[in-house]
C-alpha cells in the first residue's frame, strides 16, 4: 500500500510539473511593459545571429552586426535605454518572448496574419520580396517552369506562406524541401540537388554577393511582404513607445541612412 | 589560412563554452550517478521505484527536449533559470541517469560471496561498500563510462537550442556570415582533438587500474 501511494504521489508530482509547463496564464494585469523597461534600463532583442544581413556575427570581431542591429541601437538611444542582443533559435522565438527571456524579436520578422496572433507587431519598417533563385544558366525562367521541380525553402519562414498563397504554382511544384537555413538551401541549389530556392530578397542578395556568378534571380516573385518588430501581445505600452521612435527615425531620415549603409538603397517603409 | 586565423578567436571562445559545460557536467554527474545507483539498489521500495521512474524520464526522452523543458518549461511556472544554468542542470540530470545505470551494473557484477566474506570479517555495510565493492566497480565501469564521456563532448552541441553559442553554433554563424563550409571543418577538428584527449585519458586510466586481473 505504502509503495502504491508513493508511486502515485511521484507520478502526480511529475505530471503536474509537465502540465503546468504547457499552461501559461493570461491574467488582466496592468500593462507595465514600458515602465519595466525604463526601470531596468534596457531591453533585450532576441535574434537569430545567423541571419545576414539583418543580424549576424562579423567575422574576426565576432560582434553581432547587421541592419536590424543598427536600427535597434538607434531606437534604443532615442528611447533613452540600453539595448542587449541575445542569440536565440528561430524555432523557439515565441517561447523566448513569452518566457520573458527576451523583450522583442527584431530579426527580419515578416508580418503575417498567422504571426499576428502570436506577436504584437510594430508598424512595418522594410518592404521586401520573396525571390525565386535558380542556378546561373538554369532552364527555369518563370513560375510556370517550376512544374514538377524541387524547390528549397527555409523551414518556418514566411516564404512558405508566400508560395502557398500562389495556389496554382504551389500545386504544380514537384517537391518542397525545408531547410534549417537559407544558406543550406542555397548550397543545395549550387550542388544541383534543388532546382530553385524561394528566399527573402535582402537575405538572398547577401548570399549571392558572396558567390558571384553562381545564382540567378527570376523576374517573377512570390509577392511583397513587410518586416516588423515582434513584441509580446501584452506589451502594448512598450509597443507604442517603440512605434513612436521608429516613425521618427523614418521621418528624419535616420532609417534611410542605415538602409543605404547595408543595402546601398533605401528600402525602408 | 588567413581566414582560419580570422575565425579562430571566435571558435576558441565557443570551445571554451563547450569545455565549461563538459567539465561542469562531469564533475557533478559522476558523483550524483553513484548516489542514484545506490538509491536504485536500496531495499527501501519507494526510493527504488522513484529511481526507476527518474531513469525512465531522463533516459526515455531526448536530451534536446529536456533542455527546452528546463529552460522554457520551468519559466512558465516561475522558475526562470539563466541559459547556462538551465543547460548544466539538464545535462547533469540526464547524464547522472545514464551513469547511475552503469554504476548499478558494476555494483551488481560484484560476487555475492564478497559481501558475505566482508560480513564474516566484521566489516560494516558502509565499509564493505567503500573498501571492497566500489574500488572494483570503478575498474569495471571505466569502459562504459568513457563511452558516455565521449558522447558528452558531442552532446554539448545541443545547447545552441537555448541560445548558447558553443563551438558548433559559432561555426554555424561563421559559415552563414561568410557562406563557406570551412568553419565546420575547423569545428570537426576541434571535436576530434577533444574526444581524442578523452580517449587517451581513459586508455591510460584503464592501464593504471589494470590490477587484480
Amino acid at each position: 500500500m505504502k509503495r502504491k501511494i508513493a508511486l502515485i504521489l511521484v507520478l502526480c508530482l511529475s505530471l503536474g510539473v509537465f502540465m503546468v509547463g504547457c499552461g501559461g496564464s493570461d491574467s488582466d494585469v496592468e500593462d507595465n511593459s514600458w515602465i519595466d523597461i525604463q526601470d531596468k534600463g534596457y531591453f533585450v532583442v532576441g535574434l537569430d545571429d545567423a541571419f545576414p544581413p539583418m543580424g549576424f556575427r562579423e567575422t574576426g570581431t565576432n560582434e553581432i552586426v547587421g541592419f536590424d542591429i543598427d536600427l535597434a541601437k538607434e531606437a534604443a538611444e532615442r528611447l533613452g535605454v540600453e539595448v542587449k542582443f541575445q542569440p536565440v533559435v528561430w524555432e523557439s522565438a515565441i517561447e523566448e518572448l513569452n518566457g520573458h527571456k527576451v523583450d522583442v524579436i527584431w530579426n527580419g520578422l515578416t508580418i503575417t496574419e498567422s504571426r499576428k496572433k502570436q506577436f504584437a507587431f510594430t508598424a512595418p519598417y522594410i518592404e521586401d520580396k520573396q525571390l525565386i533563385v535558380v542556378q546561373n544558366g538554369s532552364q527555369i525562367t518563370n513560375k510556370a517552369d517550376l512544374e514538377g521541380k524541387t524547390v528549397g525553402i527555409q523551414a518556418g519562414s514566411s516564404a512558405i506562406e508566400a508560395v502557398q498563397k500562389d495556389a496554382e504554382t504551389y500545386e504544380s511544384i514537384g517537391e518542397m524541401v525545408e531547410f534549417g537555413g537559407n544558406d543550406e538551401a542555397l548550397l543545395d541549389l549550387a550542388a544541383g540537388r534543388l532546382d530553385a530556392v524561394v528566399v527573402d530578397e535582402v537575405v538572398g542578395r547577401y548570399y549571392m554577393s558572396k558567390k558571384p556568378g553562381e545564382y540567378d534571380i527570376l523576374t517573377e516573385h512570390f509577392g511583397l511582404e513587410e518586416f516588423g518588430v515582434g513584441l509580446r501581445l501584452t506589451d502594448q505600452a512598450f509597443l507604442a513607445e517603440l512605434d513612436k521612435v521608429l516613425s521618427e527615425m523614418k521621418a528624419d531620415g535616420a532609417a534611410a541612412e542605415i538602409s543605404n549603409e547595408w543595402f546601398g538603397e533605401d528600402i525602408t517603409k | 589560412m588567413d581566414y582560419l586565423l580570422l575565425i579562430l578567436p571566435a571558435m576558441l571562445k565557443g570551445t571554451g563554452i563547450t569545455l565549461k559545460l563538459f567539465s561542469l557536467t562531469l564533475v557533478l554527474a559522476l558523483p550524483l550517478g553513484i548516489i542514484l545507483a545506490l538509491a536504485r539498489l536500496t531495499k527501501f521500495k519507494p526510493l527504488n521505484i522513484f529511481m526507476q521512474f527518474y531513469v525512465w524520464i531522463f533516459r526515455g526522452t531526448p536530451l534536446l527536449l529536456q533542455l527546452l523543458f528546463v529552460y522554457f518549461g520551468l519559466s512558465f511556472i516561475g522558475i526562470s533559470l539563466e541559459r547556462f544554468t538551465a543547460a548544466s542542470l539538464a545535462f547533469v540530470l540526464n547524464y547522472a541517469a545514464y551513469l547511475a545505470e552503469i554504476y548499478r551494473a558494476g555494483i551488481q557484477s560484484i560476487d555475492r560471496g564478497q559481501y558475505e566474506a566482508a560480513n564474516v570479517l566484521g566489516l560494516t555495510k558502509i565499509q564493505t561498500m567503500t573498501k571492497i565493492v566500489l574500488p572494483q566497480v570503478f575498474k569495471r565501469v571505466l569502459p562504459p563510462i568513457s563511452n558516455e564521456v565521449i558522447n558528452l563532448v558531442k552532446d554539448t552541441a545541443l545547447v545552441y537550442v537555448i541560445g548558447i553559442s558553443e563551438l558548433l553554433r559559432v561555426a554555424k554563424t561563421a559559415a552563414v556570415a561568410d557562406f563557406t563550409f570551412t568553419p565546420f571543418i575547423v569545428a570537426a577538428v576541434f571535436y576530434l582533438i577533444m574526444t581524442g584527449v578523452v580517449q587517451q585519458f581513459f586508455k591510460w586510466l584503464e592501464a593504471k587500474y589494470d590490477f587484480y586481473e
